[in-house]
């Protein structure tokens, strides 16, 4: 899908720090977290560190007052893409927010309560912020963002799909920029679950990921042609076994332009050796310059989309980064230079 | 928008299918009854408005333990939906091999994700593969992908209780911009503890009737359900021969930042979300015959809703006709907008019109403009259907007759 999206706002919360620097300059240290149903074993996990004096001015915020962090992940990236906006734009902006598991610390408290406590003690308090939309509804209204508000759900391609939904938007005047953000929070449960089915990595392996957590988003446009643009997104490419994954990505990269370089996003997750294999033939980036920041789903693929946007140059004005979902569908984005 | 509407297909707890469905809502019927999905003694309302599973032919007995109960409700609904459209083979596969999706839903496969957490928490660790995998929402759509045999482009919007109106909403949208020619759009939604027990625990759920827009409303019966469209350009429809069923001709949506959980009292948001879908269709609000409005039953949200339909209709509201099918099918959450497009959709089809039910004393607001036992409306030439959510989502679509229905 030609998309042509016009990038004018960014921003990054990630392990690495608050902002899009950190991305590519920060120094994110794993931390040790015990799972849920073995407490006796840890893993290490890429926390953000909500200290951070950038969070400080949301946390004072009424609206916010029983947000969970995936909110103030979000707030503060959308914040950061919205630099310069004035309130009457803001007014016209749109935002789409793109999810995996969503508000995954206040459903599991809420459920765990229930279960521990019984049906009877659920919070009235937690019930609401479990809602995938909920965080959307809070950015939305704590940054004045009057045009249309959607949660995506998915895996990494949500992300894909969130940038063509804006695309829509723009094309429908529906609204005259748009917010699209990845956001992903912790919460010792996905332990178990990724353990579960071996995404983990182990102590001195380097197979498996760590996991990790935060937000990351763009603001775009149409027209502009001087800025960097999102030229081309892609998704579809489904699968459900390893047999699938190989031919769903042969696929994909079939329909690419096969002089353009790749920037690699697979980042140590079950889906590098197939990255690895499909990939040999074409000229991929150097990323290895660059802070691992573990796996975080759409918010992952938010960060690789901004990491990939600082590799543009006059000498490589195009590129291609692979959205490699990773438990439905992979996708693309191609990704180019203003004016190119 | 040059859209239209070429199959339907729903699983309710009204019936397996969508002509099983509509039949028992247009007699009055209703599906309040003991929810027996799990146990629920620990809660105010035992009450929910639960479907049967409808069989699943193709499907092995070890290939259905694997699926979720949301996908066994969304499968069966897409499935009619293709069929009706006449985009499906003999062989039950889709005759589109490329088809995009567009579908919403609240909670996904969270029946799988809570075994998991009980057991997590209990320190049982068979099993747990595949409750993980199984559970997010992006598996029911490839359940459905892989049960019906498409690929393509997909979407899930999870807008709370507008989703179901969104995901079709987007599906025209992805057709007006020459996206996509063709798009199956809908919504799922499997009853879950979780959601269960979070909404009674805000009393939002009521242990009487369901009783939308009755002065006596005390909340919500929680329902479940999965409907499905097929959404075309009217030049894919015309190239294959399909006759359409309806055209879609607007889509508004508006966020409403009062509350988390509640409107802003004077009901502004959803008028601007109805004035919004009415003005992209060129229309005036009083050439829309009916209105199948969200009408939860809870003490707020119906009071704000009526006061809504009042400042939008002025004048015309008496004869527009207005009913909440939620009396009948309970809140089917994240399916509801698009079960409920069905029904408006049907109604403009038919003529017969959803009848408001369990009503005593009704909002003296909205009182004219509700729908009585088997009330007739032979020629309305548009229908609409209104929905709100959590997080301030509104969404309100317009359909209209089709010169080829």
């Amino acid at each position: 899908m030609k998309i042509d999206l016009a990038i004018i706002g960014q921003g990054a919360v990630s392990p690495a720090g608050v902002g899009v620097d950190a991305l590519f300059h920060g120094k994110p240290v794993p931390v040790d977290v015990a799972t849920l149903g073995q407490p006796e074993k840890a893993w290490p996990v890429l926390r953000v560190d909500q200290k951070d004096p950038a969070f400080n001015r949301w946390q004072r915020e009424p609206r916010l007052r029983r947000a969970s962090p995936i909110t103030f992940f979000l707030v503060e990236a959308a914040e950061q893409t919205l630099t310069g906006l004035s309130p009457a734009e803001r007014a016209e902006t749109g935002l789409i927010v793109a999810f995996s598991a969503g508000c995954l610390a206040y459903s599991r408290r809420f459920f765990e309560g229930v279960l521990k406590q019984g049906q009877h003690t659920a919070s009235p308090a937690l019930f609401p912020e479990t809602v995938f939309n909920s965080p959307v509804s809070h950015v939305a209204a704590v940054l004045g963002l009057n045009g249309a508000a959607y949660a995506l759900v998915g895996d990494e391609s949500a992300w894909v799909g969130a940038l063509q939904t804006a695309s829509v938007w723009l094309q429908m005047k529906r609204v005259k920029q748009v917010v699209v953000l990845g956001v992903e929070e912790f919460d010792p449960v996905v332990l178990d679950a990724y353990r579960s089915v071996r995404w983990l990595r182990r102590q001195n392996s380097t197979q498996g990921f760590l996991t990790s957590e935060g937000a990351a988003g763009v603001l775009v446009s149409q027209g502009v042609p001087e800025k960097p643009r999102i030229i081309t997104a892609r998704d579809g490419w489904i699968y459900r076994t390893r047999g699938q994954v190989a031919c769903a990505a042969d696929k994909l990269l079939n329909e690419t332009d096969p002089k353009l370089p790749i920037y690699p996003t697979a980042q140590r997750n079950w889906l590098g050796p197939v990255e690895q294999a499909t990939t040999l033939k074409r000229s991929l980036i150097a990323t290895d310059d660059q802070p691992y920041l573990g796996e975080a789903f759409t918010a992952s693929a938010a960060w690789n989309t901004l990491r990939a946007l600082g590799r543009l140059s006059p000498e490589r004005p195009r590129l291609l980064i692979p959205v490699w979902g990773l438990n439905h569908q992979l996708a693309f984005l191609q990704l180019g230079n203003g004016n190119s | 928008m040059h859209v239209v509407v070429t199959g339907i297909g729903a699983v309710t707890p009204l019936g397996e299918n969508f002509p099983a469905s509509w039949e028992a809502l247009t007699a009055g019927k209703e599906a309040h009854a003991p929810l027996e999905l799990f146990d629920t003694s620990g809660c105010r309302c035992h009450h929910a408005a639960s479907a049967k599973l409808p069989p699943l032919p193709g499907f092995s007995a070890k290939a259905l333990r694997r699926l979720s109960r949301a996908s066994r409700l969304a499968i069966p609904a897409a499935r009619e939906a293709l069929a009706s459209a006449g985009l499906l083979d003999s062989e039950g596969r889709s005759l589109l091999r490329e088809l995009p999706v567009s579908v919403s839903t609240t909670s996904g496969g969270m029946g799988f994700g809570e075994d998991f957490v009980r057991r997590v928490l209990a320190r049982k660790r068979s099993h747990l593969y595949s409750q993980v995998a199984r559970y997010l929402p992006q598996q029911q759509v490839l359940d459905i992908q892989q049960a019906l045999q498409f690929s393509g482009h997909s979407v899930i919007i999870a807008n709370a209780c507008a989703s179901g109106a969104n995901s079709i909403g987007h599906a025209a949208e992805l057709i007006a911009t020459g996206t996509a020619d063709c798009v199956l759009a809908g919504g799922f939604e499997a009853i879950t503890e979780l959601v269960f027990v979070g909404f009674d625990c805000l009393q939002a759920t009521t242990t009487d009737r369901c009783r939308p827009f009755d002065l006596r409303r005390s909340g919500l019966l929680i329902g479940e359900a999965a409907a499905f469209l097929v959404l075309e350009s009217e030049e894919h429809a015309q190239r294959r021969g399909a006759t359409p069923l309806c055209r879609v001709t607007g889509y508004g949506l508006t966020t409403d930042f009062f509350h988390l959980t509640q409107p802003k009292p004077d009901g502004g948001a959803l008028v601007q979300v109805m004035r919004a879908a009415a003005e992209q269709a060129g229309i005036a609000p009083a050439h829309i015959g009916y209105i199948n409005a969200h009408g939860t039953a809870t003490p707020t949200t119906d009071g704000v809703e009526a006061q809504a339909y009042r400042t939008f209709l002025g004048d015309a509201l008496g004869s527009t006709r207005v009913s909440s099918t939620k009396g009948a099918i309970g809140h089917t959450l994240g399916a509801a907008g698009s079960v409920e497009a069905l029904f408006a959709i049907e109604a403009l089809r038919t003529g017969k019109l959803p009848p408001q039910l369990n009503l005593q004393e009704p909002i003296p607001d909205i009182a004219a403009a509700l729908v009585g036992a088997n009330e007739v409306a032979a020629g309305m030439q548009h229908v609409m259907s209104v929905n709100l959510g959590f997080g301030g989502s509104n969404a309100a679509l317009l359909f209209s007759r089709s010169a080829s229905a």
